[in-house]
């Protein structure tokens, strides 16, 4: 006869078994991990939501950080335009006496003329191409570039002397077989422009790089207009708020008047009312979410359903309801999280390589993650729902029945 | 002065249940399936007791109400000195998990865990750890005759060791009583043979009660008494292996 075994020495409560169950967490995932075709069917649905969530939420703030470049590029505590401007890259001229009404607002501390518009490089083999022309104020040089890949700002007060981007400096070489750098010259609408500095600058949203001169050069440049002043930037005296000094500026002038982050939302919120890029990576994300809902659901559910008989013995065996259901969390949420790192690594990785390329718009703020963590949470609640419902109408005599 | 007392004929060992009078009934009350009809039905312990009855008389049915799995429409069922239809859902999981073995036809064995997980299965749900249910969980094996086969999946064994895994798995946790719902209809007439035996041996100890329910005469032999059953309920019991032998000539 076999020995008896020996008196179980185990806790018995409900209470005391919910404390020390991570035997039990622990069967959950060797149960999830035992069918590798199962477990990665539900982590790469929920990778692939997280990708096309995470991404298409950047290239969105990628865009719209395209959209105020000027506004990164120049950071001034107020901007002063024509009151119809909503947005940087808009161009309506002011009249050349807005400088000096702005100058007499009571506050300011400084003004001074900006002139910023598209217009077209001629370059060496002849062809054209786009550029966004920015004329500061030449005595001051505010708003001037002040990072430099070659040359310097002083250059910009010699004759026909222009500051362009890096980017600038590799679209604007056609016909030169290299990139272009300082001493080099292009033109601008049938004047030499020569080279005096490559500058690190925002990527516009135009495409066009930014080419940086003097304003009364930018003004000679430009087929000529009656008004060319665009944007008069102005700083507060000391202790007063920017803030203040728009509204000031504002009331005294009837310009529009605005902070440079005023500015930067006014412009992201322009964009995103009068183009259909919201709409598209609305979509994107949407399809992103519902795929991610559809398949992890739908992969977890029918696991949940192929372990029905197992979770039905479970129970016959004396497993409660609540401690099945803590394992279906914690399968739903593992299969979550892991997807969720994954596809943000992938997301990462593709961000990076968008940078470095500086073509593709890629801008992960911090809410995108937190965004995108909170839709994965959000599939896997839903996931463990469904089999939690299962769960607890499962009727632990299915057991029996072959 | 008494007198010496005269030697007397053995006590019938304790009853382990007692059910009386169950009845259930499945389906819509349109179309109505009655699976149990004014059942009664008793183990001891220290016995195997067997179950025995044409398919769909309602052994399964009564087997899934004595383990609590169940309730029944009426009767009474006093199993281990719990009046089970008295008892709330969390009472009746937990005198599940605390005083019963189950044995099922087709194993039930989860199959993405390895042989000695499945068997540590109860203990893991009382709360036992892990290292402590790994070592009974092995120590049991090795009594079924499973030593060295722990860490396979259980797909690996044959359809005989895998019965032996559930015979393991119910035996685990020391229940009072297990309950097997037809073994061995899963497995060759010879294996059938070998976990039946295995079975038995567990059965001798006075503090257990075995009961198999069994549509196959063939391990009619093995039983200590016999419960006959026939559209839902019990319509003789066989009180010792000679009996069965004479009511059963073929085995
Ligand atoms: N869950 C159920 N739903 C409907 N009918 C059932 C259910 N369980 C059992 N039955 C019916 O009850 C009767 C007895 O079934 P069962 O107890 O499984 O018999 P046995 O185990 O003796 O073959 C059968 O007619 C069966 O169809
Ligand atoms: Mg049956």
């Amino acid at each position: 006869m076999h020995p008896a075994p020996a008196p179980l020495d185990c806790a018995q409560t409900d209470a005391e078994l919910n404390s020390i169950l991570p035997a039990m967490n622990r069967l959950a995932l060797r149960m999830l991990f035992g069918d590798h075709a199962k477990y990665l069917m539900l982590i790469s649905g929920i990778t692939f939501a997280v990708i096309l969530m995470a991404q298409g939420t950047s290239l969105f703030c990628g865009l719209m950080s395209w959209t105020f470049a000027p506004l990164r590029n120049i950071r001034v505590p107020v901007w002063v335009a024509d009151p119809k401007v909503e947005q940087v890259n808009d161009n309506k001229p002011l009249r050349d006496t807005d400088v000096n009404r702005v100058r007499s607002v009571e506050g300011v501390a400084w003004a001074v003329p900006l002139y910023q518009g598209t217009t077209q490089a001629k370059l060496a083999d002849g062809s054209a191409k786009l550029i966004t022309l920015t004329g500061l104020d030449a005595t001051t040089l505010i708003g001037a570039p002040t990072e430099f890949l070659a040359g310097g700002i002083d250059g910009l007060r010699l004759p026909n002397a222009v500051i362009i981007d890096e980017y600038g400096a590799e679209r604007l070489s056609d016909g030169l077989g290299r990139r272009l750098g300082v001493g080099d010259t292009f033109e601008i609408n049938d004047r030499e422009a020569r080279i005096v500095g490559v500058c690190k600058a925002a990527r516009s949203f135009t495409g066009g790089p930014f080419v940086f001169t003097t304003y009364e050069r930018a003004v000679e440049y430009v087929p000529s207009q009656r008004k060319l002043l665009t944007f008069v930037l102005a700083a507060p005296a000391a202790g007063i708020e920017p803030q203040e000094l728009a509204h000031r500026i504002a009331a005294a002038t009837s310009l529009a008047a605005y902070t440079n982050d005023e500015f930067m939302w006014s412009t992201v919120w322009w964009y995103v009312k009068n183009t259909g890029i919201p709409i598209n990576v609305g979509l994107i994300v949407g399809i992103g979410f519902i795929i991610g809902t559809v398949i992890s659901g739908q992969t977890f559910y029918s696991f949940v359903l192929e372990n029905l008989r197992n979770l039905g013995a479970l129970k016959a065996m004396g497993a409660s309801t609540a401690i099945l259901c803590r394992m279906l969390v914690l399968q739903a949420f593992s299969v979550g999280l892991v997807g969720y790192g994954l596809g943000m690594g992938v997301v990462s990785l593709i961000g990076r390589a968008a940078i470095k390329t500086g073509r593709v718009p890629f801008l992960m703020i911090w809410p995108i993650p937190v965004g995108v963590l909170a839709a994965v949470l959000f599939i896997c609640a839903l996931a463990s729902v469904l089999g939690i419902i299962k769960v607890a109408r499962l009727d632990p005599a299915i057991v029996f029945r072959s | 002065m008494a007198a010496p007392l005269a030697p007397l004929a053995p006590l019938p060992a304790p009853l382990a249940l007692q059910l009386t009078g169950l009845d259930k009934a499945f389906g819509p009350p349109d179309s109505r399936t009655v699976a149990l009809n004014q059942a009664d039905f008793d183990a001891r312990l220290g016995e195997l007791m067997m179950l025995v009855g044409p398919s769909g008389c309602g052994k399964t049915t009564l087997l899934s109400i004595l383990t609590g799995t169940l309730h029944a429409d009426a009767g009474e069922s006093n199993v281990l000195g719990h009046r089970l239809g008295t008892l709330s859902q969390a009472e009746l999981t937990r005198f599940r998990r605390e005083h019963i073995g189950f044995i099922f036809q087709d194993f039930n064995l989860i199959a993405t865990l390895s042989v000695w997980e499945n068997v540590a299965v109860p203990l893991l749900i009382q709360g036992c750890g892990r290292r402590e249910a790994e070592g009974r969980a092995r120590a049991i094996l090795a009594q079924v005759g499973l030593k060295g086969r722990e860490d396979e999946p259980p797909k690996r064994l044959s359809g005989g060791q895998q019965q032996r895994i559930a015979i393991a798995r119910a035996l685990v946790h020391a229940p009072t009583l297990i309950v097997c719902d037809e073994p061995t209809s899963a497995l060759d007439s010879r294996t059938g043979q070998q976990v039946m035996e295995l079975l038995t041996s567990f059965a001798r100890d006075p503090r257990r009660c075995v009961i198999v329910v069994s549509h196959d005469p063939r391990i009619y032999r093995y039983a200590d008494r016999m419960a006959e059953m026939e559209d839902g309920r019990i319509t003789r019991v066989l009180a010792t292996p000679a009996a069965i032998a004479a009511a059963h000539p073929s085995i």
